[in-house]
């Protein structure tokens, strides 16, 4: 791919609902045809990862050149989710596999831990680290788990209410949370027993399909059906819900950067969408072409990166100096 | 063989083949396949809050044709062109849902094995009743 293809996009962003207008940086990186990007991560070294799910593949851009390279994961791979481990290599949920997958940065080795036998088909969603460095995740089958990257023991409970596991977070503090998007609530697991609490949105049928944590340990979630930014704060245990702008919002994923400011796609908008809390304000930015399907959001600090499964395109929004 | 007779069979392969695997399918390993579909579909009468729609009697049902349910506009431009899921384009589109449904929202990659098609297919078509 040429880097030459990279577009940069000095873009209004569009207010919605209020006369909000901020100036923001996009830029988009175009990825070799099918790549289908689902999930995105950025590494340590200042590149991006994103899960090549058609292609059975970690996909490894450069953002300083615009090229990006791929690591097959092994036969039948379908990665669905990749984040940053605390080692600094990128762990994937690979579905295809039913494994949980390492890559190596540096030397590109792929190492897989297999789902155990009796689990069956996981449908391997999405993982993240907790502070002891237990990597949890979600099978949309209804199943969640653990494993220790050291010593290889790998734990799978069912999921209360069966299938729909599919987002899951890790607050500052350490706890667990995951979305069920079929179960239509966010659970939060008890890591001393392994039992996942049920705790139910205000909204019936919402499908809270991703979770994120903010500073303060609330947990955001997209709830897609009712089209709606969830809040829950474990600590009153109190829940606060705000409709998305435009006629049919769908709200796919949820990422909170480290202004607390809360990021959403929205599909029925083909936009992404911030959040403030302190003003309470929703503003929106445009994707790059129509049906860019966001399906997840994660960032660095300024940085806020989009995988657009619907373009084969990465998007990044630049937040250095933005007023919200 | 005669060529003319090669290029019948050939031809017959290529046309009734995959509609001819589906019905030898296997439905109680079909029904363990379903697993890769379960998370967003149901086969259960009257479960229709799942992500996907739901899939009982999806064999020769119209496209795109569960009332309330939001398709993609992919999917929706599909149901234009192609009246009902055939064995046969089930067949290819399991095997590749976003050639055959290019953008479609689903995910899924698809299932390489024509064996394991056939089975889900042969499952499929066991539910029986239209929801």
């Amino acid at each position: 791919m040429s880097s030459a293809r990279c577009l940069s996009l000095a873009l209004l962003a569009v207010a919605l609902g209020s006369p909000v207008f901020a100036q923001v940086r996009q830029q988009v990186f175009p990825l070799p045809a099918g790549a289908y990007p689902h999930d995105v991560a950025p590494a340590p070294d200042g590149k991006v990862w994103y899960s090549a799910q058609r292609n059975g593949a970690l996909g490894i851009l450069d953002p300083a050149t615009g090229q990006s390279r791929e690591v097959k994961l092994g036969s039948r791979s379908a990665p669905h989710g990749v984040i940053q481990g605390p080692d600094g290599a990128a762990w994937l949920t690979d579905g295809g596999q039913n494994a949980i997958v390492r890559v190596d940065p540096k030397t590109d080795q792929v190492k897989v831990w297999k789902l155990p036998e009796e689990t069956g088909y996981a449908n391997l969603n999405t993982a993240v680290f907790d502070q002891d460095g237990l990597a949890w995740f979600t099978g949309q089958n209804g199943v969640y788990g653990r494993l220790d990257p050291r010593t290889g023991e790998m734990k799978v409970w069912k999921a209360p209410r069966g299938r729909g596991p599919y987002g899951i977070t890790a607050t500052r503090e350490g706890d667990v949370y995951y979305a069920s998007l079929a179960g239509n609530h966010i659970a939060r697991i008890d890591k001393a027993t392994g039992e996942a609490r049920v705790i139910e949105p205000p909204t019936k049928g919402q499908g809270a399909r991703r979770v994120w944590s903010d500073s303060k340990g609330r947990i955001w979630v997209s709830e897609w059906n009712a089209g709606q930014l969830g809040l829950y704060d474990p600590k009153s245990d109190t829940w606060r819900e705000w409709r998305l702008p435009g006629e049919k919002p769908q709200a796919y994923a949820v990422y909170v950067d480290e202004r607390d400011i809360i990021w959403v796609s929205d599909w029925g908008a083909d936009a992404i969408v911030s959040f403030d809390p302190a003003t309470e304000r929703f503003t929106s930015y445009p994707m790059s072409r129509a049906d860019a399907e966001v399906r997840q959001i994660l960032g660095r600090p300024n940085e806020v990166w989009l995988p657009e499964s619907g373009t084969d395109c990465l998007m990044v929004i630049r937040t250095a100096g933005q007023s919200q | 063989m005669t060529r003319r007779a090669a290029t019948f069979v050939a031809a017959w392969f290529l046309l009734v083949g995959p509609a001819a695997r589906a019905q030898a399918g296997d439905t109680v390993r079909g029904e363990r396949l379903f697993q890769y579909c379960f998370s967003c579909h149901s086969v259960e009468r009257g479960e229709t809050t799942l992500p996907g729609p739901n899939l009982r009697g999806i064999v020769g049902r119209r496209i795109a044709a569960q009332n309330g349910f939001a398709y993609s506009p992919s999917m929706r431009a599909f149901a234009e062109r192609e009246a009902l899921w055939s064995e046969a384009l089930l067949d290819r589109y399991l095997a590749a849902p976003y050639v055959v449904v290019p953008r479609t929202s689903m995910s899924f990659p698809g299932i390489a094995e024509p064996e394991e098609r056939s089975d889900l297919i042969a499952y499929l078509r066991s539910t029986g009743g239209r929801e």
